[in-house]
């Protein structure tokens, strides 16, 4: 196993999440910063001033683990663009995990509760939310559409502040705080494993689309023309 | 050739392209993974769709690239990105995909303007092509695309003059709606032109905007004429008013295709050509995915011979969008000092203006 240090970046949500972890999953150091619609400008500059005060080469890391949201498209979008870069110019694997499973387990880890008993709430839109459970897939919510919630349930807000209960948006903060060591944790023992992923096929998460848009089959209605043929 | 090798990127709508360009003029590989059957089903782009296609493709792109010309990274120059205008969930996937690339290769990035890259496609030669005159300056470019309908005049490289373009739609959406009201796929600009090679009868008069005293141009005239012209004609054979409730026969398509194609190309072509004798200008370069259409390739250079001044079209895959154009008119910023440092963003409305290096 390599023991280079792991570079975890996610933009999924309104605060971005950089940081830099040991192969064996530890936290090195975290940055996280109000991205806003910023991260385009903002991302790479910051992962290149993470690793010079660390002191640490691109060349030396040894993995790029990548938060997939669901979450805001232009974080997403600039997020995965860079990861994508970073492991193809490195050469090194990369890892996408889903944003709200990592920010779901943040959540157990900083409360102490269950996380079978811990329902996620982000925004989509300026009026829609999507709901995640661990084990499910994403689900949206349409407009002011009840959550569907179980006596012992407990809420996660993020991104919601001022349209959640305050404990549940206190949550969906401590959440967001612990969700680079959440994704570095599991990201660091799939790469040990040996387990990467595709650098080509990684592609966002995607609960919200406009409707009759099918979320199926990225692969079909792509035509590539121009060159040799070899391996696509 | 010595000059520097670049790789370029684009993609600012729905096409992932990633080239090597020589010196700016000379294509070592030009992959292009083009989403027009992605988008057919919903008879236009779907802007999430397109972002994630781009997401999905720009690794095989690159590798292909790369793999097409014999390359490694090691052997580039610099890293040429479409950063305007455009979509920009498309746009920034490319931004920041070469940002990135360049950065971890230690390459310099150099911002390019996608108006000016179907400009420059007009240098562009292709693997194995026999060398062959630049462009002379002063020229008129005209650049027609889905997008965009603009001219404008250069004294030299990097030196555009706006003279006037489209005051709504243009040219490529035009024929995209006639395209579906005439009962053919998408995109409409190839299948009206099929259709009107086969017309047999060229007397269907379609109306003209010619916006006197300017460059300007408009389609959305048209484009309410067409329907009404197609509407008639479908009550004429019968057929109820709803295009998708049966097909006009094909010679009334064909008819139809060629009057309305004949009216865009008509505009565009005196524009163009008085536009180049009001500069005096030497040279015209087309560009732009509605240049691939071969009524206006042989209607506008036909004129333009007749006056002495030098045509240039590129063949019709260097029209389109492509990261070729990108790597031409990259070479160019890059002989400037023109660079962009970490920060580069996507610039959706990006104007075409003269580059200021910072
Ligand atoms: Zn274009």
């Amino acid at each position: 196993m390599s023991a280079r240090p792991l570079l975890v970046i996610d933009t999924a949500t309104t605060h971005a999440v950089i940081a830099l972890g040991a192969a064996d999953g530890s936290l090195l150091e975290q940055r996280r910063w109000e991205a806003g619609y910023r991260h385009g400008e903002e991302l790479l500059a910051r992962v290149a001033g993470l690793l010079a005060d660390r002191g640490v080469a691109a060349q030396e890391l040894g993995g790029i683990i990548v938060g997939t949201g669901p979450g805001a498209f232009t974080g997403l979008r600039v997020g995965i663009a860079t990861a994508k870069g970073l492991a193809h110019g490195l050469q090194v694997p990369i890892v996408g995990l889903a944003t709200g499973a990592a920010l779901i387990r943040a959540a157990a880890a900083a409360s102490g509760t269950g996380a079978e008993h811990l329902v996620l709430v982000q925004p989509a839109g300026p009026s829609d939310r999507v709901v995640s459970r661990v084990g499910q897939p994403a689900r949206i919510l349409i407009g002011g559409a009840e959550l569907p919630l179980a006596d012992d349930d407990c809420l996660i807000a993020v991104d919601l502040a001022g349209r959640a209960p305050d404990d549940a948006t206190r949550l969906g903060e401590a959440a967001a705080d612990g969700l680079a060591a959440a994704l570095l944790a599991t990201g660091a023992a799939r790469l040990a494993a040996g387990d990467a992923d595709d650098l080509a096929r990684l592609v966002p998460e995607y609960v919200t689309l406009p409707r009759g848009v099918r979320l199926d089959a990225p692969d079909e209605g792509v035509v590539v023309s121009g060159g040799k043929g070899s391996g696509l | 050739m010595s000059g520097p090798l670049l790789l370029a990127i684009e993609s600012s709508c729905d096409e992932t392209s990633i080239a090597i360009v020589e010196d700016g003029r000379r294509i070592h590989a030009n992959i292009v993974a083009s989403q027009i059957a992605l988008h057919g089903p919903t008879g236009g782009i779907v802007p999430e769709v397109a972002a994630r296609a781009h997401l999905r493709w720009i690794v095989p792109v690159l590798d292909e690239a790369l793999a097409t010309a014999g390359v490694t990274m090691a052997d580039v120059d610099g890293v040429a990105v479409t950063y305007g205008p455009g979509l920009a969930g498309s746009l920034l996937v490319g931004v920041n995909f070469a940002k990135t690339i360049a950065w971890v290769h230690g390459k310099p990035l150099i911002p390019v303007n996608h108006l000016e890259g179907h400009v420059y496609a007009g240098w562009l030669l292709d693997p194995g092509e026999a060398e062959r005159e630049e462009p002379p300056f002063p020229l008129i470019a005209l650049v027609v695309s889905g997008g965009h309908t603009f001219l404008v005049e250069m004294r030299d490289h990097l030196d555009y003059r706006y003279l006037g373009g489209t005051i709504d739609d243009a040219a490529g959406e035009a024929f995209d709606k006639v395209g579906r009201l005439l009962g053919l796929g998408y995109p409409g600009g190839p299948e009206i032109s099929r259709a009107a090679d086969r017309a047999t009868a060229h007397n269907r008069v379609f109306p003209r905007a010619w916006m006197p005293g300017t460059y300007d141009l408009s389609f959305s005239g048209l484009k309410t004429a067409a329907r009404r012209i197609i509407a008639q004609a479908r009550a004429d054979a019968g057929l109820p008013a709803d295009e998708r409730e049966g097909d006009l026969p094909e010679a009334a398509v064909a008819e139809l295709a060629w009057g309305f194609q004949d009216s865009v190309t008509d505009v565009l072509t005196r524009k163009t050509i008085h536009a180049a004798e009001a500069v005096g200008a030497r040279g015209i370069v087309l560009g732009g995915g509605v240049a691939a259409n071969g009524a206006l390739r042989r209607r506008i250079s036909g004129e333009a011979e007749a006056r002495g001044i030098a045509m240039v079209i590129p063949r019709p895959g260097l029209c389109t969008d492509n990261g070729a154009m990108i790597g031409a008119a990259g070479a160019r910023r890059m002989a400037a000092g023109l660079r962009a440092g970490l920060d580069l963003d996507a610039r959706p409305s990006l104007p075409l203006a003269r580059p200021v290096a910072k």
